[in-house]
């Protein structure tokens, strides 16, 4: 049979974009502030409105009902500073222009280096729905050279040159295969997840570097979402995401994932590599490196299924 | 409530209890993690790859390979099959090429075809019939502007959604040479292409392509492996009379993109459809058709045995069906289902309107066992069947197709598929299963099993090899 198997290595867009040091260290500083004045006002009015309330004499039942309120409105104030790590992080992975960059997986089994993949991924910010829609082109292996895929929402497609045909993937198929990572590191979690603040932590990076980090849940919004579950880790800050650990549908995690190799790329200082320890196969981690981004004009009607086929080396 | 309110109300005291539920959760919910993540970063390998250039331009595949094919022949068929006996073994060495060239900011040249070198024990050898080239494609590209490509050459254009029969795949008919698989996923893409002029333009909203082929030679009588041409690039299969196809594709939604189609060939018109659509997480949706005014499968193969003179005149008495032109409809629908662990299932119905009815299967049985003794009987209801596969067509009207794909099965690289085709109206089938396995980056080889099964007056239990084992190896380079 002259079968050229289908091997999926699905990629969404690359890890890194966004905004520059100056800008996040900016963002850092605003949010800080913004959350302290808050905290000092909120103490101030309270106080204030205990006082008036004592002096009226309303009771202790109305004190009572604003406190359940207060626990309740606690609860919004975290989601609410949850969004804006999650998007500060999101920057600092993703830039606003459309670019696009060679990424490299290298798959090692026991920790001896066996394959390799090289993907040309091709990004561009969808300003309707903030995600970003990715063209993906296979280099590496010599199998799967000239293969495509759109990532883009729910429109999923699949090319393969020796059938010269697009077959429509579902969001499940975009998982599977060792390069899921790349919807991993590059999806924009603020558009696709609620995120929730667990607290702050102090974990090791990949290499084993203590990083003070807020640590989030985030929890599936969209049906575009891949993941129904992540946690994420944010350098306190900086902003860099250090770490994440996706789960499956039914539950179980399936990978973790380090960003490492922070570097001055595409504007920013950006992950410039990263590792995804499968939690499935104890056996298998893969590292993700980045090479030749660039900047590029794309064009809308890219991202549909019949430019598949006429999409080129650049 | 507006959050600057809630923030309003906020007591120190609450505020403070809420703090430290949370952190006391979090804490919780970190003890166990703290020593999963010394296990994580101890799994952090040490030893760098060597440094992988990143090249960016190759869209380039060339594999030399190697398959070896045994087949065991069924006895006392239903209806006997006229000589040539079918090969009992096989031997395909082959170099297989598919390479892009740019010859200008806007012109590029595209190839795909393999040689191969034949050896079985029903060729003689040496024999000219040992070598085989298949020109699959060869065609220039010109990109006038951003948005339009024009194509001018031996083209493949393949339509469809569906994985076991494509009802809008219009240009395959008689573009298949010797296959080694009846994988219809294999069968689409070892195929000849079509000498045509090709426009495509592209918008965000979606596409139109027009395709003429013309007619530049007359049709032929349908091939053995015993008598192919061994350098000819076969435009007689694929440039017999003048086509037109129009296809339009629109995209409504990101999870709705349907195609429309339209075709003409020699004197008879079709019309058709693609659609997909996702269905949760897990599952896409699928619809193939097309329809047009034609004649039944028995009538047009006889037609055609005529044509080209393989046939007597008097062939047309031989069945009773109805050889009237009338729309027909032609219907694949299906969907695919894929789990977390790298599986996928795809079950289709296919239903083809000119294919043979339950009568139509009765009459053909009845026809050999009444008339096989005389001459040629035989080998015109044999005719039939040879017709429909060298027209990729189907010859039952009703037919499940499923497919299955597991990647990394068992251990990783390894790819399991396996497909099965069966015959609704009789209960026969076939079955193949394929075992793949990417030994390094360059090699690959894989083992295929395929059977039929069913009633010696059945469809796929009348057919004359039961049973094949194929082993095949490929490097890349």
């Amino acid at each position: 049979m002259r079968c050229v198997m289908f091997k999926l290595v699905w990629f969404r867009s690359p890890p890194y974009c966004g905004s520059s040091p100056e800008r996040t260290s900016e963002q850092s500083t605003t949010l800080e502030n913004s959350t302290l004045l808050v905290s000092l006002s909120i103490r101030k009015s309270v106080r204030r409105l205990l006082h008036i309330m004592t002096d009226f004499r309303i009771g202790t039942l109305a004190i009572a009902l604003m406190t359940v309120l207060a626990i309740a409105s606690a609860g919004g104030a975290w989601a609410q500073s949850a969004r804006e790590i999650i998007a500060a992080a999101d920057k600092v992975r993703n830039p606003a222009d459309p670019f696009h960059i060679t990424t490299i997986l290298t798959e090692y089994v026991r920790s001896q280096p066996k394959d390799s993949t090289v993907l040309v991924v091709y990004s561009k910010e969808d300003k309707a729905s903030g995600q970003f829609r990715n063209l993906v082109r296979y280099v590496e292996p010599p199998r799967d050279a000239g293969k495509m895929a759109l990532l883009d929402g729910q429109n999923l497609w699949f090319y393969d040159p020796a059938a010269k045909s697009s077959v429509r993937i579902s969001a499940q198929q975009r998982l599977v295969g060792q390069a899921s990572i790349g919807d991993v590191l590059t999806v924009n979690f603020a558009v696709d997840y609620t995120g929730t603040l667990l607290g702050n932590e102090t974990i090791a990076d990949a290499e084993k570097q203590q990083r003070n980090c807020w640590h989030l849940d985030l929890r599936a919004a969209t049906s575009t979402a891949v993941y129904s579950r992540a946690e994420y880790w944010v350098e306190k800050g900086t902003f860099r995401p250090v770490k994440a650990k996706f789960w499956s549908d039914s539950g179980r995690i399936l990978k973790v994932l380090y960003y490492r190799d922070f570097v001055q790329r595409l504007g920013a200082v950006r992950p410039g590599s990263a590792v995804i320890i499968d939690a499935v196969d104890s056996t298998l981690v893969t590292t993700v490196r980045f090479d030749n981004p660039a900047f590029q004009d794309i064009p809308d009607f890219w991202f549909q299924r019949d430019y598949l086929p006429r999409l080129r080396p650049e | 409530m507006p959050a600057a309110a809630a923030d309003l109300v906020m007591s120190a005291a609450a505020a403070a209890r809420v703090t430290r539920y949370v952190l006391l959760a979090a804490s919780l919910a970190a003890a166990p993690a703290a020593a999963d993540e010394d296990t994580d970063l101890s799994r952090i390998p040490t030893e760098t790859a060597p440094a992988t250039s990143a090249p960016t331009s190759s869209k380039n595949v060339n594999y030399i390979g190697d398959a070896l094919s045994f087949s065991g022949l069924r006895d006392n068929l239903a209806v006997p099959l006229p000589p040539p006996t079918p090969a009992s073994w096989e031997n395909w060495l082959f170099l297989d090429s598919r390479d892009e060239w740019n010859l200008g900011e806007d012109w590029r040249l595209d190839y795909s075809g393999r040689l191969n070198f034949r050896t079985s024990n029903a060729l003689t050898f040496p024999n000219h019939d040992n070598v085989l080239n298949e020109m699959r494609e060869l065609f220039v590209q010109f990109q006038p502007n951003p948005t339009t490509w024009i194509e001018l050459g031996r083209v493949n254009i393949r339509n469809g959604v569906a994985l076991g029969y494509n009802p809008t795949d219009f240009f395959r008919p008689r573009t298949v040479i010797d296959p080694l698989t009846a994988d219809p996923s294999v069968l689409r893409e070892d195929r000849l292409g079509t000498l045509m002029v090709s426009v495509q333009s592209l918008w965000q909203f979606g596409s139109i392509q027009l395709a003429y082929a013309p007619r530049v030679t007359l049709p032929t009588a349908i091939y053995t492996p015993r008598d192919e041409p061994s350098f000819d690039p076969g435009l007689d299969r694929t440039n017999a009379q003048d086509r037109f196809l129009a296809k339009a594709s629109l995209n409504i939604a990101p999870s709705f993109n349907p195609e429309v189609l339209f075709y003409h060939a020699g004197t008879r018109s079709q019309i058709g459809a693609n659609l997909t659509a996702p269905a949760g997480h897990d599952t896409v949706l699928y619809l193939e058709w097309a329809g047009g005014v034609r004649s039944d499968i028995i009538t047009d193969a006889f037609s055609y045995g005529q044509t080209t003179g393989t046939l007597p005149a008097s062939v047309t008495s031989l069945l009773p069906n109805d050889p009237s032109a009338r729309f027909m409809n032609d219907l694949a629908v299906g969907a695919s289902y894929a789990t977390e662990n790298r599986m996928t299932f795809n079950l289709e119905y296919h239903f083809h309107q000119a294919g043979f009815s339950s009568s139509d299967w009765r009459n053909w049985f009845a026809a050999s066992a009444q008339r096989g003794s005389v001459q040629g009987v035989n080998a015109a209801l044999w005719y039939i069947r040879s017709y429909a596969q060298d027209q990729q067509e189907p010859v039952a009207r009703h037919t499940a197709f499923l497919r299955f794909d597991w990647q990394d099965a068992f251990i990783k690289d390894v790819e399991v598929t396996a497909l099965a085709s069966i015959d609704l109206q009789d209960g026969s089938g076939f079955m193949q299963t394929t075992v793949g396995y990417n030994l390094s980056r360059a090699w690959t080889v894989s083992v295929l099993a395929s059977g039929s099964y069913g009633g010696r007056r059945s469809d796929f239990g009348s057919i004359p090899v039961a049973e094949t084992l194929l082993l095949r190896a490929a490097r890349y380079f």
